[in-house]
């Protein structure tokens, strides 16, 4: 029993929503561990349509952009309802913007309109109005702080739309009919953290061809838990998907995550890296602290379900084929799996029950699926996961691609690939350098499959470009395909592998984005330093990759001679701190603060690990001193079993 | 079938001894005062479970004795299991079948005190042909008389209850433990009962070949047709869907350690070998029925548990008045037309038709 909803934009799609899913809860508010406010989906549209024709009243415009500033709760949804109503788009944000964020993107969407969560966001945006000569209303969401004057509340706007509704005003019936596939739902600016936000032009055609294509079976028995950021399009598809399938979605936070589990049960949810980290972090701990027979136990159980998955994935060829498999390799060890398989079974059944049960009651027991996204899933979390029994699907994508590329559905679960692409979407492995295709490619071995390239995807999810980037877009999107600047591979059973990223762009695990190359543009103005690298893909934290200058060294009467002793000489390693130090200590945010740093002792070479035009060649160091960056985050990764 | 020899060496007796205890103490390590208060919550539930466990599953196995013209001694092994009370292994089985686990809680609980009473007078009711048969039998040959040694078959159930108390104990001073006892119970029960059909294999290998294809079929069955009638029965009786699965697998599932028990400390040879050896066939099969019928019942029950949990989670986040009303044509007509919609905890939802 499974069935989604489709409409041709977002608000008719809201629409067709409350037509179905009437008195059921949409969303729900937390007050209490259990005590939640839920609002249903005719509640819901009903009051967005109020909103909606409050904001045409006030002056909104179909097709412009409204700002909407703040986190994920009940009030964001609605005022997004709202913005779909109006025929408009909007232009979402967290709480945790910065000011000069604020400015910019308010500036450069032209934003009239803006929605502000909090009071304190609402003072930030009233102090910061000489810098916003386009911004007219600022409408405050949080329906318990006090509104300043010349700030609108939420419930007036809506108030003002329903007595209109009731004296038979319809435009935002007009307004929805009026609403293109093309036309715009949302503009969202990319957390550039230096250097200037860009504005991705996300359309409706865009968002429904997620809803319709992204894999699971769900149906309006399912709870589904919020934790990410709303403004996050991942999260946002989610949500979206969720009403797809007339399922509620309860706003839940990292504080009370571990309770909001236990109470809620969910049975879907979109998640982080992280999440799963802290949660594999939490039940390892429980393990460790329990009973030592119970450790045995548990030892036990998660040994057998290693080996009968192993098995499993093999008879059922869902294993990480990076390499061809002979197919005489295959028969000859099917038989063994099958045997191994057989013979696990009822020891695996038993302390499946027995012991791993309650491991899963620890992510509340109900989970079907869970999507994570927004950075790569460490393998052995991963693993771990699998093995005791929550199939966490892991999905690549971006916010140009809104966001879906791939995902690995529940029936094709290859652990340590992203999944096949969605249906509609195409994937190309270009050569980074040369620019050739290597997949699919008839001259190649298996097509192209197993070699590592640039990915490239075509599909219906591909935004419309960046906004007011005429250039950008161009260079970014190319005869419809939109160069992701991920390395990856396909696999030998059609999965998508990331092995990395070809451009600068660091994504850390908590999904923000530090642009690498103004902050070490920055740390070589040191006369100390040669050269330097961040990394911290995929981590939680960024540190750096430093060449330090010799002969300044010698000259401050240092005595090392060789690269080698200069990087072990504490002295040095004092200096270069202090002047990581001074070079980032103005203006920089918390996550772009270098955690840590190495020395390397010799210098980079053109045409090893720089380009002729003295650019680093990212993925060459990232090899050639891999050693080094695993030692860096050696104590940031949690060793799995 | 004559035993030869002795089924089991008095080390065999030892470890089988063991396991009962160690089963029994896991069993009351798993229960709480609360869960004995629950019996009073649910008193149909528990009812229909009674008149299923005491009325019906008696009722196969002396069907089943009589219709396989079984030998006597396990007519009355049959019999004897067909009497038992449930165990803490249904409570498992039917926690992953998406039934009432409370429900299983209160049956076993329900069940194990009144086997006190009513295992002596249905053992005596259903037994008595084939109990007069093998007196008829020893008398004619003059090894003795045969009767059913109601006192300690009493006595031994009351023994059995001992480390359930102590397992109640431990679950109230040392919580820990407690779980620890809980898991390594079922752990143990599944290695003796392997190891008793392994030894039994290895040392009287033709004892499989020379067991009547009947004492299969009866081992086999009972549990089955107790799962098939426990279903039909409380279905008939317009119980909840989660309530007759827990009903179903109560009803089939036995406590076979009890059983163990009675025939060791309550029977003598020549009939304790085959007393025996019946129950451990059905220790056996019952395990592996089970599972499959767990697993049948877990998806088949899929969607109405996910209504009951959905609707049950609404009322305990948004309220106990919180009313869950579906769209129209999403329930099943059978989940509409559930008479037993009132004796459920999922009630409280909207029925459009």
């Amino acid at each position: 029993m499974s069935k989604r909803i489709i409409a041709e934009n977002l608000a008719l799609f809201y629409r067709e929503a409350a037509r179905f899913y009437g008195d059921l809860p949409a969303f729900a508010t937390r007050k209490r561990a259990l005590e939640w406010q839920p609002v249903s989906y005719s509640e819901l549209y009903e009051q967005g349509m109020d909103l909606a024709t409050g904001l045409i009243e006030l002056g909104v415009n179909a097709r412009e952009h409204i700002g909407l500033f703040g986190d994920n709760r009940y009030e964001w949804m609605l005022a997004d309802y709202a913005v779909q109503f109006c025929g408009a788009a909007d232009v979402p944000r967290g709480t945790d913007v910065t000011d000069s964020e604020l400015v910019y993107i308010i500036n450069h969407a032209g934003i009239r309109f803006a929605f502000v969560e909090t009071v304190d966001l609402q003072r930030r945006v009233l102090e910061l109005r000489d810098q916003l000569p386009s911004l007219k209303e600022i409408i405050l969401l949080d329906p318990n702080g006090h509104a300043e004057s010349g700030v609108r509340k939420l419930i007036d706007v809506l108030n003002l739309g329903s007595r209109l509704r009731i004296d038979g005003d319809r435009q935002a019936e007009i307004r929805m009919a009026d609403i293109k596939p093309e036309d715009l739902f949302t503009l969202i600016y990319t957390s550039g953290t230096t250097g200037t936000p860009k504005g991705v032009m996300l359309t409706h055609s865009n968002i429904i061809s997620q809803i319709k294509t992204l894999p699971g079976i769900h149906n309006c028995n399912d709870r589904v838990l919020s934790i990410l950021p709303i403004w996050h399009v991942f999260e946002r598809v989610i949500e979206m998907y969720t009403i797809s399938f007339g399922g509620c979605t309860y706003y839940s936070s990292v504080k009370t995550l571990g309770e909001d589990l236990r109470n809620v049960e969910p049975t879907f949810m979109a998640s982080a890296p992280r999440v799963w980290e802290k949660l594999h972090e939490r039940i390892i701990k429980g393990v460790k602290s329990s009973h030592p027979v119970r450790q045995i136990l548990f030892h036990i159980a998660y040994y057998l379900s290693k080996q009968f998955k192993a098995s499993e994935y093999f008879i059922t060829n869902r294993y990480l084929k990076l390499q061809h498999q002979p197919s005489w390799k295959h028969w000859f060890l099917l038989p063994l799996h099958l045997l191994r398989w057989v013979m696990v079974l009822p020891w695996y059944g038993f302390f499946n029950v027995a012991v791993l049960e309650r491991i899963r009651l620890g992510a509340g027991g109900a989970l079907k699926t869970t999507i994570s996204g927004g950075g790569a899933l460490p393998a052995e979390i991963d693993q771990f996961f699998n093995n005791v029994g929550i199939p966490v699907l892991e999905g690549y994508g971006m916010t140009e691609t809104s966001p879906v590329i791939s995902v690995r559905p529940s029936n094709n679960l290859v652990v340590g690939t992203v999944g096949p692409p969605l249906p509609e979407t195409k994937i190309k492995i270009v050569d980074p350098i040369s620019g050739d295709t290597l997949y699919p490619n008839e001259g190649l071995p298996y097509t192209g499959r197993g070699i590592k390239g640039e990915i490239w995807i075509k599909g219906p999810q591909v935004m419309k470009g960046y906004y007011k980037e005429p250039e950008l877009s161009a260079q970014t999107i190319k005869d419809g395909w939109l160069k992701t600047g991920d390395l990856g591979m396909i696999t030998h059973n059609n999965c998508l592998k990331i092995l990395g990223r070809c451009k600068a762009t660091i994504v850390l695990s908590n999904g923000e984005n530090v642009e690498p190359e103004p902050i070490e543009m920055r740390l070589q103005q040191s006369q100390y330093i040669d050269h330097c690298m961040l990394v911290g893909q995929d981590k939680k934290f960024i540190s750096a990759l430093i060449v330090p200058v010799l002969s300044e060294f010698h000259q401050i009467g240092i005595p090392v001679n060789s690269g080698k002793e200069l990087i072990v000489n504490p002295e040095v390693q004092k200096i270069i701190r202090e002047e990581i130090r001074r070079m980032t200590s103005n203006g920089s945010v918390r996550y772009q603060q270098i955690k840590d740093f190495r020395l390397l002792p010799d210098g980079f070479q053109v045409g090893e690990e720089l380009t002729n035009l003295h650019k680093l060649k990212r993925h060459v160091i990232q090899e050639k001193y891999n050693h080094v960056i695993e030692e860096l985050f050696a104590s940031d990764t949690i060793k799995g079993f | 079938m004559e035993f030869n020899t002795q089924l089991l060496y008095a080390h065999d007796q030892i470890l089988l001894a063991l396991m009962i205890f160690v089963i029994m103490l896991g069993m009351g390590a798993s229960l709480t005062i609360d869960d004995f208060k629950a019996v009073a919550r649910s008193p149909r539930g528990v009812f229909i479970g009674f008149l299923s466990q005491f009325g019906l599953m008696p009722l196969i196995a002396f069907s089943i004795a009589t219709i396989f013209n079984f030998h006597p001694a396990f007519a009355i092994s049959l019999i004897l299991i067909g009497c038992l009370p449930g165990g803490t292994t249904s409570n498992m089985f039917t926690y992953f079948a998406r039934g009432s686990v409370a429900l299983s809680i209160s049956m076993t609980i329900a069940s194990t005190l009144l086997a006190l009473i009513m295992m002596p007078i249905l053992l005596g009711f259903y037994t008595s042909g084939f109990t007069a048969q093998i007196n008829a039998e020893m008398q004619a040959s003059g090894t003795g008389t045969f009767v059913i040694p109601t006192g300690n078959i009493v006595s031994s159930l009351v023994l059995v209850l001992i480390p359930v108390l102590l397992g109640m104990i431990i679950r109230r001073k040392w919580p820990d433990w407690a779980k620890t006892a809980e898991d390594t119970a079922g752990f143990v029960g599944i290695i003796v009962i392997l190891y008793l059909v392994f030894t039994a294999f290895t040392r009287h290998g033709s004892l499989f070949m020379k067991t009547p294809v009947e004492v299969y079929i009866g081992a086999l069955g009972l549990g089955l047709i107790g799962f098939f009638f426990g279903y039909w029965f409380s279905r008939a009786v317009g119980m909840y869907p989660l309530f007759q699965r827990a009903i179903s697998l109560e009803t089939g599932i036995q406590n076979g350690p009890v059983a163990f028990a009675v025939i060791l400390l309550s029977f003598h040879e020549p009939v304790q070998s085959q007393m025996l050896w019946l129950a451990i066939l059905y220790s056996t099969f019952i395990v592996i029925t089970s599972s499959v019928i767990t697993l049948v019942f877990r998806s088949r029950g899929q969607f109405d548990w996910d209504v009951y949990k959905n609707v049950t989670i609404h009322n305990r986040l948004f309220g106990k008045d919180y009313v869950t009303s579906y769209p129209q044509g999403f329930l099943t007509k059978r989940l509409i037309n559930d008479p037993s919609q009132g004796t459920s905890p999922a009630q409280k939802r909207d029925v459009k038709e």
